[in-house]
């Protein structure tokens, strides 16, 4: 739903094997903002059973699905977390219990997507940067890495998580905008982008100091009828 | 200082400035400046439009805090929250605004600014949420939320508005599991100096408060009739003269030596 991200929702899409997939969106980073509950339903709505969860509308009716949150989540097949603020948005999960809703819907192989904080909660630790500097925040812990996204989108943002990484933060992801990480479990089974020049990177602490490899990535643009991989369960896709 | 009101201001009473006059009116200084959080409502365009349009014309300097909105900030949220004189907190989920200001150490800086001496305001979530309790719809139905404690008792809002909160509240407070406090209609403000309430405000006529506590298991409720504030209150600058063509003069020549600076 994001810029230029029609092609990673298609892709993500692919990974459902469902003829009409059970696609639910919370919006939470965002605050639950109206315009992107429409975005999200004008993107979705035709060819899935598209439904959402507002965490701050429940007083008034308009929360999109009101009654038992965790039955109508664990009976999706996809997920699809908005972009925003990440602190805010794991703050409103554990006060709704979704933090361990959706740790169940995981082991149970709902798929799991979502752009900017949609990305970072799934991951141990992640780089937010918000009200002044960067700070490590900790995330639902799915994946045992750390995460940086809109990696080209800023100039310091590369060297603040190196720093972070080289203090002790663990070895994780760096994701420019339009890129996304394909996990099955916990292992990375694919880079995809929807961009020809889009680039994900590794990031380890080493002896020498921090080393960041760049990793091979599919351009989905490229590949329009590109198969999709034979996959279930246990997938994270963080964009 | 704490302004609890039990619903009312600019996100409630787009005509009637006098609560929020009477917000301006709290600060020790002629010119405060006023922090908006509309973190309980998920920060919607909505009441931040409404505080700009209450306040952009008044004698303050006033600007919003968002907690959702990605928009750079240079400054910590300490040096956003300590550089004013009002914390106005906006209404919406209780449940989610305190557990969002927890995940960013708000709270304590709330708590901080109140030591200190700077005014928190704020209706609805934004009142309850001073108290040991409230009554929340966070989840739907109405039921009794815990507050940050700064003072004693409970409180729930919009008595006349949203009755469906008393029988709840009531309930609470008289089964132990609440303390004892006050419902307060819309309109309707109390303000605390300290930890003591020293006055109760109305933006209406009409509108009151009641005190309710349990004494052996009955219920003990006492009516109380608000000072109904009067118009032209304090800070309010009205008019196409020109004190209010220097005032946004200087609060333009403020902002831009503010973002200058970094």
């Amino acid at each position: 739903m994001e810029k230029d991200g029609s092609l990673l929702d298609d892709y993500v899409l692919s990974l459902v094997e469902a003829p009409r997939p059970r696609v639910c969106f919370l919006p939470t980073a965002s605050g639950d903002a109206d315009h992107y509950v429409v975005r999200f339903y004008r993107r979705f709505s035709s060819g899935c059973d598209a439904s959402h969860v507002s965490l701050f509308r429940r007083d008034q009716g308009t929360g999109g699905v009101e009654d038992d949150l965790a039955t109508h989540l664990l009976g999706q097949d996809l997920i699809y977390v908005g972009g925003g603020n990440v602190v805010s948005m794991l703050g409103a999960w554990r006060a709704h219990g979704l933090d361990e809703i959706l740790r169940k819907a995981w082991r149970k192989g709902v798929l799991l997507c979502g752009p900017s904080a949609g990305s970072l909660c799934w991951f141990e630790q992640a780089l937010s940067a918000f009200h002044g500097a960067p700070q490590p925040v900790r995330g639902l812990g799915l994946l045992p890495y750390s995460n940086c996204v809109h990696y080209d989108a800023e100039p310091e943002r590369r060297a603040e998580y190196h720093r972070f990484v080289g203090d002790g933060m663990r070895d994780g992801f760096a994701v420019e905008d339009g890129v996304g990480l394909h996990f099955r479990g916990t292992s990375l089974l694919r880079v995809v982008s929807s961009r020809p020049d889009g680039r994900a990177y590794l990031v380890q602490a080493g002896k020498q100091g921090v080393v960041e490899t760049r990793l091979e990535s599919s351009d989905l643009g490229a590949r329009p009828s590109a198969p999709p991989p034979q996959t279930r369960a246990h997938e994270p896709v963080a964009a | 200082m704490i302004f609890a009101m039990g619903g009312g201001g600019f996100t409630m009473e787009p005509a009637n400035p006098l609560l929020d006059d009477f917000v301006l009116s709290l600060a020790r200084v002629e010119e405060p400046r006023v922090l908006f959080l509309p973190t309980a409502s998920g920060d919607t365009t909505g009441q931040i439009n409404a505080f700009k349009a209450r306040f952009t014309d008044r004698a303050c300097v006033p600007e919003c805090l968002s907690l959702f909105r990605l928009r750079d900030s240079t400054r910590t949220l300490e040096e956003t929250v300590l550089a004013h004189d009002i914390l106005y907190v906006g209404g919406g989920s209780m449940r989610n605004l305190l557990a969002i200001w927890h995940a960013h150490g708000l709270d304590s800086l709330l708590v901080q600014a109140w030591r200190e001496g700077r005014v928190l305001a704020g209706l609805s979530a934004g009142a309850m949420c001073w108290f040991q309790a409230g009554v929340t719809r966070s989840s739907g139905p109405p039921e009794p939320i815990a507050g940050l404690g700064l003072l004693e008792g409970s409180l729930t809002v919009h008595a006349d508005g949203e009755p469906e909160r008393l029988p709840v509240w009531l309930a609470g407070v008289r089964d132990g599991t609440l303390p004892g406090g006050w419902s307060l209609d819309d309109g309707v403000g109390l303000l605390f100096r300290g930890e003591q309430l020293e006055r109760i405000v109305s933006s209406r006529p009409g509108a009151s408060a009641q005190r309710v506590d349990a004494i052996a298991g009955e219920l003990v409720r006492h009516r109380l009739e608000p000072e109904l504030l009067q118009s032209d209150g304090p800070g309010r600058l009205t008019g196409d003269d020109e004190a209010v063509q220097e005032l946004r003069r200087v609060h333009l020549l403020r902002r831009g030596i503010r973002s200058a600076g970094g």
